[in-house]
């Protein structure tokens, strides 16, 4: 235990800890700030939040009919607030827009009409305007969504049925806006490559460092002797885990800015846009994402510490994480976190695909450590 | 205590050294041959770091290898070369060794006072290592050595580095370390070890050359070492039909010592031939000193 201590705090020394902060502040700029400073991203962006707020706030996490009956008087009074706007602007009159209908109708080609609209919507920005076309896209879905359904199990394996055949029983699909949702995804993504890069960079030094320093010599004939290999690595993977527990701490109270809190209680499988394999809520699918990360950040802590021991210095070392990190994360992020319940992909594509990868890197370091138990040491 | 078993050593295709015996039983043995000739090769081996291509090192009847860290906690050892972290102090990298040594905390802090003081580091005991001279890390590796009380010490080349003042008190602290232990000390410099040593291990051409006490050692030049005075002019036609040991100038002529196996000549004087002749006799061809 001592020595696994001294080892972690090689590890988590103050030089690597202003290398992740500026590693992952640049990360943050590139990947993530976007998703966080523009979020709802602009019109009608900000209206579906908004929308769905209300929806939650006021049915719930799913709709009875009743409720989508509601939904649509909540519409048609919107409409008529529409109507009454327009007439009471003389601009409108003017140019011959007399109801909301009008307003819809417009010829584009009657530029005083066109120019009207422009100014409205774009330049004035009246929200009702931007509510009334979000509101007019989830009825739209809310009125499709059984054709939606029909089709993907027209679609869909026999698998992939039965368990439409569960969400379509809940009738809660393709329902609510699916903005929040979207945007964590897209979050998520970015921090799991931001913390997939923390973790290599925190972790190449672990065996190169002290064999290039020459200190395996020492450490080697020691009474621990070459067993220090194994303390090493467990104080890489504690190393690991504490710092993508610090990453996630911060990062996600740089989500908790978004303020999408409301929307946790909801179905994945309520939201438009797809369908999931699991009936878990929001929040139980961010808690899905996070186990994913310590998971893909387990493995590439291994690999990490496989190339630090097998690459000969910190040039090839460098030279083969860049590619490989790449190759990785390119295809690979997409399906491990992006699509981690998604239908659309079978259902044991993503767990196998998890298995996989800890299977490969745990042989793959197990193969390392048997190499290292008996090897020549002499540089 | 411990024996190497006809042990050969093979880097690829390169053969480093050819059937060695040897038995170490306590006390302090020399391992002198010049640069090259396997030293450090049989050192890797005598702790572990690599492994006989044929052979087995045993200690106390087994096998080193199986007996892990039995035999390493009985080890002391200072690599030719090594390493240290820049911005450890000697104390925080002999707790860091002294933990990978199995050492209690406390016993480690008593311990690493006591040796620093016998190096002679305990003013800077806590400063950062980064600005030490190299002769200043040697003496924190020869305390690293001893840190875990060992049975067995094996340093290679300890005095590399070292000021003649350093290197006086480096004997000095092997002979008080000498009793009931066994000590292997690696060097190509005959003066660091002829004093100290009972006994000389020498490799030549691979192979094992003597393994005996300086004297008997010595023994074998017998009545061959013989000092001259020649002129200038002579020198280079006696260094043509002779194995010279060393020249010196004196006044316009020269003093030089030899080795002439067979009959002598009547000015020249026999002279007791110490363990530098042997080595020098010995490798005269490896040291191209122009024979
Ligand atoms: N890893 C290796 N691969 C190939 N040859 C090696 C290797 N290590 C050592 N040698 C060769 O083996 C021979 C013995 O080397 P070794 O380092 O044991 O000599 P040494 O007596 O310790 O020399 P020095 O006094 O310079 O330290 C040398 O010729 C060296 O070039
Ligand atoms: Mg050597």
């Amino acid at each position: 235990m001592r020595i696994v201590l001294q080892e972690l705090k090689k590890i988590l020394n103050w030089k690597i800890g202003l290398l992740l902060v500026l590693a992952n502040a640049i990360l943050y700029f590139l990947l993530i700030s976007y998703h966080i400073e523009h979020f709802p991203n602009g019109r009608p962006a900000l209206d579906s939040y908004r929308i769905g707020i209300e929806m939650v706030e006021k049915y719930g996490v799913s709709m009875s009919e009743g409720e989508k009956a509601d939904f649509k008087e909540t519409y048609e009074q919107r409409l008529k607030d529409a109507d009454e706007y327009i007439q009471s602007r003389v601009d409108f009159s003017s140019v011959g827009i007399h109801s909301y209908q009008d307003f819809q109708d417009i010829n584009y080609e009657n530029q005083e009409q066109a120019e009207l609209r422009n100014k409205v919507v774009f330049e004035e920005n009246v929200d009702l305007f931007w509510e009334l076309q979000e509101r007019e896209r989830l009825i739209e879905f809310q009125n499709e969504n059984d054709i939606i359904m029909a089709n993907e199990m027209e679609r869909g394996s026999s698998q992939q049925v039965a368990t439409l055949e569960e969400i379509k029983a809940t009738g809660n699909y393709y329902i609510y806006p699916e903005l929040v949702f979207y945007n964590y995804k897209d979050f998520i993504v970015n921090v799991a490559i931001a913390i997939i890069v923390s973790v290599v960079l925190l972790l190449s030094p672990v065996f190169i460092r002290d064999r290039s320093l020459r200190l395996v010599d020492l450490q080697y004939t020691t009474r621990v002797g070459r067993n220090i290999f194994k303390r090493k690595m467990i104080a890489g993977l504690l190393a690991m885990f504490m710092v993508i527990t610090a990453l996630l701490a911060i990062y996600f109270s740089i989500y908790s800015l978004n303020n999408t809190g409301m929307f946790f209680s909801s179905p994945i499988n309520s939201f438009i846009g797809g369908f999931h394999w699991y009936d878990i809520t929001f929040f139980q699918y961010i808690v899905l994402t996070v186990l994913a990360i310590y998971f893909l950040g387990f493995v590439f802590a291994l690999l990490a510490m496989i190339f630090s021991n097998l690459m000969p210095n910190f040039v090839a070392l460098v030279g083969i994480q860049i590619p490989f990190i790449i190759a990785m994360i390119g295809p690979g992020i997409s399906y491990l976190i992006y699509q981690i319940t998604a239908l659309d992909l079978s259902q044991w594509l993503v767990p196998s695909g998890y298995v996989l990868i800890i299977v490969i890197g745990s042989m793959f370091m197990l193969f390392v450590w048997r190499r290292e138990r008996t090897l020549d040491i002499v540089h | 205590m411990l024996v190497v078993n006809n042990v050969s050593k093979n880097y690829g295709d390169f053969t480093a050294l050819k059937n060695i015996n040897l038995e170490f039983g306590s006390g302090v043995y020399g391992l002198l041959a010049p640069n090259g000739a396997g030293k450090t090769t049989l050192i890797k081996m005598l702790v572990t770091l690599i492994s006989p291509s044929k052979g087995e090192i045993l200690y106390n009847g087994t096998d080193i290898t199986s007996l892990d860290e039995e035999y390493r906690e009985v080890l002391g050892f200072l690599p030719q070369q090594f390493g240290y972290y820049k911005h450890y102090s000697p104390k925080s990298y002999l707790m860091y060794l002294a933990a990978l040594k199995g050492i209690e905390k406390k016993v480690a802090q008593e311990k690493i006072t006591e040796l620093l003081d016998k190096v002679a580091l305990s003013d800077v005991a806590n400063k950062k290592m980064r600005k030490f001279s190299g002769g200043m890390i040697q003496r924190v590796g020869i305390a690293q050595a001893l840190l875990n009380d060992p049975k067995i010490v094996i340093l290679d080349e300890p005095t590399a580095g070292l000021d003649p003042k350093e290197r006086a008190r480096f004997r000095q602290l092997l002979t008080e370390l000498s009793r009931d232990r066994l000590i292997i000390i690696s060097t190509h410099i005959v003066s660091d070890i002829e004093s100290i040593a009972n006994e000389m291990v020498m490799i030549k051409n691979q192979e094992l050359l003597y393994k005996d006490s300086v004297e008997n050692i010595c023994n074998t030049l017998d009545g061959a070492v013989y000092e001259t005075t020649i002129t200038n002019d002579e020198l280079a036609s006696f260094r043509a039909n002779h194995v010279l040991l060393s020249e010196k100038q004196e006044q316009s002529k020269m003093l030089v010592r030899f080795v002439h196996k067979g009959e002598s000549k009547e000015d020249w004087t026999v002279k007791n031939p110490h363990l530098e002749d042997v080595f020098l006799y010995e490798y005269r061809d490896d040291l191209s000193l122009g024979v």
